[in-house]
């Protein structure tokens, strides 16, 4: 049996910033037909490895290839490598259509592929429209539909889901889960990981800019068994801060806290130690967030 | 490389920075000229030459070039055109390149519209016009100084990424600070980018005395001379720069 083939590889991967270093030593591979998640709390490297795999920063030491090619040495980059950063921005002034057709341009893309990826990302309807009276779950998929404009091997998104509305992050799931089925390689970045977790084959976990995990998805969340707590209150802030007092780790959404390495009876205790009313509480299945803090020391 | 010119110039085409540049420049250049020819009399061949030197293309082009370039920055779309055309040495010469078309074609438009209209009032009013063969002459100068000016505007806005910043410092540059070397100094202002070499290759003659303007082929190699620095000073920190 042939060894899968790896498509991306970031090899001790450095990069300073004067006296900040913002990626340390980073390893790892990306595999042809497979999503994988890049994991890691906001400020982990995660956006300046990506950069360095595209050329935009050089490295201070190692690589950053694809298929052991450096990006500018692809011979159409856009053809071979679509990608999707962070700060995805347009001219103000430039309708979704004529974005593409400068992007085509310089691809030495067909014309008509322009038509098709404003189709695939559901805003041909908005083409001529100047990008400035987009939304930004709008101007999110003009930044995928510019990325599948080659209709390239490669996909490297940062954050893609941001400004999306549910249903966008459902699109975006399935989107990710397509363009694996037929073969591509795709690298997803996100802090927020119940983003992903429904969409990745594997992940790599880093934090401060060192790889801290990396495998199957199964291989990751079976790492740790602890605990962790879904619990409704009316004063979230007061205990979430009692239990970070204790040492748990607490993620918030809302009005809701998931309590990681405490039971239910534990947070129904400190609860109650705090005098704050609980609305709801129940156990939680071991989860990537769990296995996440687990691995970056982050506490939400 | 025709690639990314195609794609740059269909950038210039896809906004309507370039169409308003082109409409005020057409504007003040047609102002000039119809006022001067319907008040003025007793034109010579020489005066009907500067006159047609009005050309305002040389003064917009360039803050285009500057507006096309650190706008890369300043709408945050540096990253995206990078990543389409990853060899930074090329993309700044194809985009220096559509400038310096884009020049061509501004002043071709403000050049040919001056003429037309000047000479149509001159002869209109029995004052002297001058042959084609003058005009031909006067129009390649005007074009070559455009389109040296936009793409000395590119390499500026590639220098100084704030655009803010640039266009200021290149009107500063161009309507004060050269100005004034040129009065006092004019043996040294005589080399400069935005007027004095221009005056040479268009041998307007701005200092009252022809002696101090560099000769057209002179002032032609000074003024690339500009161009070839500037070029080289923006593509050496477009290549090192980290695009974070």
């Amino acid at each position: 049996m042939m060894a899968p083939m790896a498509v991306v590889e970031i090899k001790d991967l450095h990069k300073r910033f004067g006296s900040v270093n913002a990626v340390k030593g980073l390893s790892f591979e990306v595999e042809a037909g497979r999503v994988t998640g890049f994991l890691g709390p906001n400020g982990a490297g995660k956006s300046t490895t990506l950069r360095a795999l595209l050329g935009l920063v050089r490295p201070s030491e190692g690589t950053a290839t694809f298929a052991g090619r450096l990006y500018h040495e692809l011979e159409r980059p856009s053809a071979e490598v679509g990608a999707v950063l962070e700060d995805a921005s347009f001219h103000p002034g430039r309708t979704a259509r004529n974005h593409l057709r400068v992007l085509a341009a310089a691809g030495e893309h067909p014309e008509g592929r322009v038509d098709e990826v404003l189709s695939t990302v559901g805003i041909a309807d908005a083409a001529d429209r100047r990008v400035k009276g987009y939304s930004m779950g709008m101007r999110q998929r003009l930044a995928i539909a510019a990325a599948l404009l080659g209709d390239p091997q490669v996909l490297i998104l940062d954050e893609p889901t941001n400004g999306l509305d549910p249903p966008g992050i459902s699109w975006m799931r399935s989107l990710v889960r397509h363009q694996a089925a037929n073969g591509r390689a795709v690298l997803v970045s996100s802090h927020l990981l119940a983003e992903v977790a429904q969409s990745v084959d594997d992940v790599v976990v880093i934090s401060s800019g060192e790889l801290r995990g990396q495998g199957t998805l199964e291989q990751v969340l079976g790492g740790d068994d602890g605990p962790a707590t879904e619990v409704r209150v009316q004063d979230p802030d007061r205990l979430a801060s009692a239990l970070e007092g204790r040492g748990h780790g607490v993620e918030r959404t809302g009005d809701d806290l998931l309590v990681l390495g405490a039971t239910p009876e534990q947070v129904g205790a400190i609860a109650a130690e705090e005098s704050v009313v609980v609305l709801g509480l129940k156990s939680r299945a071991r989860s990537l967030e769990a296995a996440f803090f687990a691995l970056t020391g982050d506490g939400g | 490389m025709s690639a990314l010119l195609r794609a740059e110039l269909l950038k210039l085409r896809t906004t309507r920075t370039f169409v308003a540049l082109v409409a005020a420049a057409l504007a003040l250049s047609l102002l000039v000229v119809v006022l001067t020819t319907l008040i003025d009399d007793g034109f010579e061949k020489e005066e009907v030459r500067m006159l047609f030197t009005a050309d305002f293309s040389s003064i917009f082009i360039p803050l285009l070039g500057v507006i096309g370039m650190a706008g890369e920055w300043r709408h945050r779309t540096i990253t995206g055109t990078v990543l389409a055309a990853p060899d930074r040495l090329r993309l700044l010469s194809a985009k220096t390149l559509s400038y310096a078309l884009a020049g061509v074609v501004l002043s071709i438009i403000v050049t040919v519209t001056i003429m037309a209209v000047g000479t149509i009032i001159l002869s209109a009013r029995g004052e002297t016009t001058i042959g084609i063969g003058d005009l031909a002459d006067q129009l390649w100068r005007n074009l070559v100084v455009s389109a040296l000016l936009g793409a000395l505007g590119v390499c500026i806005g590639g220098i100084v990424r704030n655009q803010v910043a640039a266009m200021i410092g290149l009107v500063v540059f161009a309507f004060a600070l050269e100005p004034t070397i040129l009065g006092l100094a004019p043996e040294v202002g005589r080399f400069g980018p935005t007027a004095g070499a221009p005056n040479g290759l268009l041998e307007v003659d701005a200092f009252g005395d022809d002696a101090d303007l560099l000769a057209p082929g002179i002032a032609l190699m000074v003024m690339i001379g500009w161009v070839a620095a500037s070029f080289a000073a923006a593509a050496a920190l477009l290549r090192r720069r980290d695009l974070t």
